[in-house]
């Protein structure tokens, strides 16, 4: 069960998904509380563009700074448009998502042949993690815990009560700002060596599974950990078992959310003991 | 040789179509706050359409019956305690992705299709898939017509609608498979982040100048299928993919409209507010 492993380039994407897994677990749970589903959806389409533009400028190393510029003002543009309120948030987020994607297949189609950059930039290389990117995935990683740390208290208080939050003095916009920033950054941190399916399904599943058995914060985002380091093991090794003993491409991208999902699945019959916090909205106000 | 037989002919034709009936539909989406569901629909309907054209069957009933899957899912998970709409959406997105993308990989010609998936190939469109589009805009039409006042009436007053002997369940049913019909229609001829963009964009811009649901309707429509030519035009003027630019031409029409209207609608306002002061 663990003799896959000692192939070093599955090792090394196993690493690669523990370190997503110690991010993506707390960070899913501010995602969930906030409804940011769709956000983190649109920050790993909005990368492209940063993605494109860094390779254009600088190659391979250009990659990473150009993601995170694009992060950041979508982040930033994400925020100051859903404050503005000439739009709703949801269609604020669907047009920066679709303008910023277009941006990047715009330049991108300028070249002879695009499909397999994007087709690259969808399931990412997880097989082809190298010790560079761990090393980056991991500064980031200490990085993003330490913003997460710092707001922590002030955005929950936000989540649950925006009203009181802003009464109590803290700045509802900043805190926002805070947020999208960090999910931004785990976007830029993961999105070259998973991709952009696996980026979403890790910071939208693990809160929501985890949420089937308890509600409180701090076990959701432990559980949360936890299962996408067994969706990372199980995902990969049925990969590896699907192509080299039955000839079957199993993309390990896909693998790792299709665990991810089942478990989601599993957990559903559960039932947690706590009251529910039922909001009574609408089940069509799919963002907010 | 027929008009018919120059693929630009054909690709203007289903860009008008495609515009006016992803205005249409926006208005509700956009009104609904839909958008989420709208992008989800267009990933989940993935795997229908690649499982469909595996095993030879119409790709659009694949994408339907997947997109079906997918509004009932959502309409069921949201509804456990505890869980939101929100993460309900995502989860089944990426699963419907992540299944689809998988089905994809293990076939051969693997990257084309991707990314004609993704950024759609408006330009290779046949005569039958203008015929299904005209078709599905004419349904369409007839339904959110023959529909409006259950329809905007759950929209703006639920409960109200409720008390009013309207079945508000049913009615959301009705809205969410007429959005999966459009979007199983023009995804495959537009690709996902185009139809998204169609959707939302154009009908958010109408939005701007009116409140008014028929107004609104109607400019949606127009802003649809102008930033189809519009970004047709672009498209082959700077040689860029069609599909990118029509996105780019339906962000600028919503872009001028929220600024153009801002500076309208102000004096506007203004009276209005001083007007509303009752006099003594």
């Amino acid at each position: 069960m663990i003799e896959p492993f000692g192939v070093p380039f599955l090792a090394r994407a196993l690493a690669e998904l523990a370190l997503l897994a110690v991010i993506c677990g707390p960070v899913s749970v501010f995602v969930f509380a906030r409804r940011l589903s769709f956000v983190s959806d649109a920050l790993t389409h909005t990368v492209f563009p940063g993605v494109v533009v860094g390779f254009l400028a600088g190659g391979v190393e250009g990659i990473f700074a150009g993601a995170l510029v694009a992060a950041v003002v979508t982040a930033v543009a994400l925020t100051l448009l859903t404050r503005g309120g000439a739009l709703s948030d949801d269609a604020s987020t669907a047009v920066v998502l679709t303008a910023m994607f277009s941006i990047g297949v715009a330049l991108v189609s300028r070249r002879s042949s695009y499909t397999s950059d994007l087709t690259t930039f969808l399931f990412g290389r997880l097989l082809t993690v190298t010790p560079r990117q761990l090393a980056e995935t991991a500064v980031l990683a200490v990085v993003i815990l330490g913003l997460l740390l710092i707001g922590a208290r002030a955005m929950i208080f936000r989540a649950f009560d925006p009203a009181g939050a802003a009464a109590a003095g803290y700045r509802i916009v900043g805190l926002d700002l805070w947020l999208n920033l960090v999910v931004a950054l785990v976007v830029v941190a993961a999105v070259r060596a998973v991709g952009t399916i696996l980026v979403v399904a890790l910071l939208i599943v693990p809160a929501a599974a985890a949420r089937m058995i308890t509600s409180r914060l701090l076990v959701m985002a432990a559980i949360g950990t936890g299962l996408i380091l067994l969706a990372g093991y199980g995902g990969l090794l049925a990969s590896w078992t699907a192509s080299v003993d039955y000839g079957f491409a199993l993309t390990s991208a896909s693998a790792v959310v299709l665990v991810l999902v089942f478990a989601y699945l599993a957990l559903l019959p559960f039932r947690t003991r706590t009251r529910p916090a039922s909001t009574g909205r609408s089940p069509h106000e799919l963002v907010g | 040789m027929n008009w018919w037989d120059d693929a630009l002919h054909r690709a203007t034709a289903e860009v008008l179509l495609t515009g006016a009936l992803a205005g249409l539909v926006g208005v509700q989406v956009v009104l609904r706050r839909l958008s989420f569901f709208t992008m989800a629909l267009t990933h989940a309907t993935f795997p229908g359409v690649v499982a469909a054209s595996i095993i030879g069957v119409n790709i659009l009933l694949g994408g339907a019956v997947a997109g079906g899957i997918i509004a009932l899912g959502v309409a069921a998970l949201s509804r456990r305690r505890g869980q939101n709409a929100a993460s309900a959406t995502g989860v089944l997105l990426s699963a419907g992705f992540a299944i689809g993308a998988g089905l994809v990989a293990t076939q051969n010609g693997f990257s084309r299709d991707l990314s004609s998936f993704l950024v759609g190939s408006i330009l290779t469109v046949s005569p039958t898939d203008l015929m299904i589009t005209g078709a599905v805009l004419v349904v369409v039409a007839v339904v959110l017509l023959a529909c409006h006042r259950p329809l905007t009436f759950t929209g703006f007053d639920r409960a109200g609608a409720q008390s009013a002997g309207f079945a508000t369940g049913a009615w959301d049913i009705v809205l969410l498979l007429t959005i999966e019909v459009v979007v199983v229609t023009i995804v495959p001829a537009v690709g996902t982040i185009l139809a998204l963009a169609l959707i939302v964009a154009p009908a958010a811009a109408a939005r701007a100048w009116s409140t008014r649901l028929g107004v609104i309707t109607a400019l949606a429509v127009v802003f649809g299928a102008a930033s189809g030519l519009g970004g047709l035009y672009a498209s082959m003027r700077w040689n860029i993919a069609a599909g990118a630019s029509i996105t780019l031409t339906a962000t600028a029409l919503l872009a001028l409209s929220l600024l153009l209207s801002r500076a309208r609608w102000r004096p506007a306002a203004g009276r209005l507010a001083s007007s509303a002061v009752p006099a003594r």
